[in-house]
């Protein structure tokens, strides 16, 4: 090929040699990920701002000047205060007993302590400005909007020389951000890990492409291999988001056992749900997924109840390190992952699968 | 920020609009995230937190929600809402 395909547009506004995100929750994956070429943006939504502050000086003491990424989640819709109240009693009987009979097919252990659950209305806003307030103190290279809409602080984040994306599911939410001038948008399709808009990867990302200008996309959602890299790019990319594909790796702090779960799955193996949280998303089918699935099950709760509902379950299973029961968010591309290889490994093996693809199909062009 | 940073306002030009939000939030306890669906009717009631200004504006008369919601109003972040009355 006459130039290198894979350098794109991302790649020059962030400085990588490959267009290829990690998203994770594991600081040493990023670090492994950005040290090889690549760009990771580490999860922090459910950390404290202090832990943020402190999460960022690690990073940088391992990166050194290398642009990173932080993730928060902004909420974009929460109850009415006070509607929260006697969460517990509000929680109708056919649900709660479908939950005592899992709990009691499968034997499922009570948690070793309390049950690690606060801020019942999901993260509050007080909580994201306290976060992103770290973030802009620590002039974070890019900051990462993995739910809401990022807009409010824009004109704080590039007045610092910062960089915000947002993460979209639909294409009028794409529509919002780019025109309130985010610097890259993530179009990430159903296919994808945790919570997922209804559309497609291959639907969405073209959709966004056509509408985003000179905006950089990047697609996200069951993106596993070189070869979706490469589709990626065709559709109009300029790079990919990509989770699933580093749960698994070796530098991943993720249980043992749910990384041989995740290196056994299939696409199949994955399940759009409300049943964890009320919310849908995308997880490892699991004992609890699919008893709530059964045409008999009642319907799901909305959150935060159903979350009631689940969490003694999560956390027994997690405790008792029960493979039976543990689950993990997972997306649909999670059957090609399949050895628990270096983090810099599966960078080079995707950036090499993607080469001998656009070169399959189009050959070496002069 | 203090309940002294939340300043409630209210516009009369959203009030009576049909809208929808593409809602969501974390999940407690979990580094995992949901989305939720809502469509109503906007009350015209803001709130703006902080500095800049984050707005939120109140959906009520709601004839879309996630089963079982708890409450017959919902707070969506401003960027979220979609006008679908025109």
């Amino acid at each position: 090929m006459s130039r290198d395909p894979l350098r794109t547009k991302l790649c020059d506004m962030l400085g990588v040699e490959y267009p290829v995100i990690a998203f994770t929750h594991c600081k040493d994956v990023l670090v492994a990920v950005i040290n090889a070429g690549g760009f990771a943006v580490l999860g922090e939504a459910m950390h404290t701002p202090d832990e943020i502050a402190a999460d960022i000086k690690w990073i940088r003491d391992r990166i050194g000047t290398k642009a990173f990424g932080i993730d928060l989640v902004l909420p974009a819709s929460v109850p009415p205060v006070g509607a929260l109240t006697e969460l517990e009693a509000q929680i109708p009987e056919r649900q709660r007993r479908f939950a005592n009979q899992i709990k009691e097919k499968y034997q499922v252990p009570d948690p070793k302590g309390p049950i690690a659950l606060h801020q019942w209305g999901g993260l509050n806003q007080a909580m994201a400005r306290a976060q992103l307030e770290v973030l802009l103190e620590e002039r974070v290279p890019v900051i990462a909007s993995g739910l809401g809409n990022p807009a409010f602080i824009l004109e704080a984040a590039h007045s610092r020389g910062m960089k915000v994306f947002g993460l979209v599911g639909k294409t009028r939410q794409a529509r919002k951000e780019i025109e309130a001038g985010v610097d890259a948008v993530v179009a990430q399709g159903f296919d994808a890990a945790g919570h997922t808009g209804s559309m497609g990867t291959f639907s969405i990302v073209p959709e966004v492409v056509s509408i985003a200008g000179n905006t950089p996309v990047i697609a996200a959602g069951g993106i596993t291999t070189g070869r979706h890299l490469a589709a990626s790019l065709c559709l109009g990319a300029a790079g990919v988001w990509t989770g699933t594909l580093w749960l698994a790796s070796r530098e991943s702090d993720l249980d043992i056992i749910v990384k041989e779960k995740l290196l056994a799955a299939s696409a199949e193996d994955t399940n759009w749900s409300k049943s964890i949280s009320g919310m849908t998303m995308r997880v490892l089918r699991c004992p609890w997924t699919e008893e709530w699935a059964r045409p008999e099950a009642p319907p799901a709760l909305a959150a935060p109840y159903q979350m009631l509902l689940s969490s003694g379950y999560i956390q027994g299973a997690n405790d008792h390190r029960r493979a039976d029961l543990m689950t993990e968010a997972a997306g649909q591309g999670v059957g090609f992952v399949t050895a628990m290889k270096p983090a810099r490994q599966i960078l080079f093996d995707l950036v090499e699968e993607a080469l001998d693809a656009l070169e399959s199909v189009v050959g070496e062009l002069a | 920020m203090s309940a002294a940073d939340a300043r409630p306002g209210f516009d009369r030009a959203l009030s009576g609009r049909s809208a929808e939000c593409d809602g969501g939030r974390a999940i407690p306890g979990t580094h995992l995230v949901g989305r939720e669906e809502f469509a109503g009717v906007l009350t015209g009631d803001y709130v703006d937190h902080g500095d800049p200004p984050w707005r939120w504006y109140l959906l009520a008369q709601l004839s879309r929600t996630p089963e079982g919601w708890p409450a017959d109003a919902v707070w969506c972040e401003s960027g979220s809402v979609f006008l679908i009355d025109g």
